[in-house]
């Protein structure tokens, strides 16, 4: 095959780009892909930073009353949703006697989770997830932050909630 | 008058390709830091610990002027050389 062939065929019109060059110019442009993909995550941590000075998250606010006492026995749960907005919340009466308040959403991928009576444990189905009851903290399973709390407290026989305002903890 | 980019327009193609392959390195390892960074500052964000944001941002933001300074360093490729 002589060189004038090899000159004149159609691939070499559509790709007229020398070996040695091509290589050098795919490797080129993957550095500076890799500077757009920089940029882009620089400009999402920015975007994440932002939301949460200018536009931050919703505190439930005022008092809400859920139910009597006596309609939640010991061991057993039951959900409610506050007034005006659309989170899903359950009240679990622990073995303990004690009353906690948790938003229903896993915090991995938002499924719903559930207590598992006589155990302590709040448990996600999805990807096997595991809260502890009495504080809402993961005891084991991909989610990574504990279960967001409301604040239980009574007046006489009914059980209210309001937004807790427990010490900011670090992680 | 010879500049930083004709020596390195006439170096060894070996040498070039050191370069290329050391530059494509600290680029991962950048976006890798800066994923590290998002992920982190979601979750923070998502737990209202808003303190770790800010610092995370301007990180992510030195992460991507290194790699973008580090462009300059990118060899030009031999279509220019005689």
């Amino acid at each position: 095959m002589s060189k004038e062939d090899n000159l004149n065929k159609n691939w070499k019109k559509d790709f007229p780009i020398l070996k040695q060059q091509a290589t050098n110019v795919s490797r080129r442009d993957f550095a500076k892909f890799l500077t757009l993909v920089s940029g882009g995550l620089m400009v999402g941590s920015g975007l994440i930073a932002a939301k949460a000075y200018l536009l931050p998250k919703e505190e439930v606010e005022g008092e809400h009353f859920v139910c009597k006492k006596e309609e939640v026995p010991l061991g057993g749960t039951r959900a409610f949703v506050i007034e005006g907005s659309t989170i899903p919340y359950i009240l679990i009466h622990l073995e303990n006697g004690d009353f906690k308040a948790y938003e229903q959403k896993c915090t991995h991928l938002s499924c719903s989770v559930f207590y598992k009576p006589g155990t302590g444990i709040i448990h996600c189905p999805c990807h096997e997830g595991s809260f502890d009851a009495k504080t809402g903290d993961v005891l084991g399973g991909p989610p990574p932050r504990a279960l967001p709390s409301l604040e239980v407290f009574f007046k006489e026989n009914d059980i209210y909630v309001k937004a807790s305002h427990h010490e900011e903890h670090t992680v | 008058m010879s500049t930083f980019r004709t020596s390195q327009n006439q170096a060894n193609p070996n040498k070039l390709n050191n370069i290329l392959s050391t530059l494509i390195f600290i680029l991962i390892l950048n976006v890798t830091i800066q994923i590290w960074l998002l992920y982190a500052s979601l979750n923070n964000a998502l737990d209202n610990n808003k303190e770790i944001l800010i610092p995370a941002f301007i990180a992510s933001l030195i992460l991507f002027l290194i790699g973008f300074a580090w462009l300059y360093y990118l060899p030009t490729g031999n279509k220019r050389q005689k």
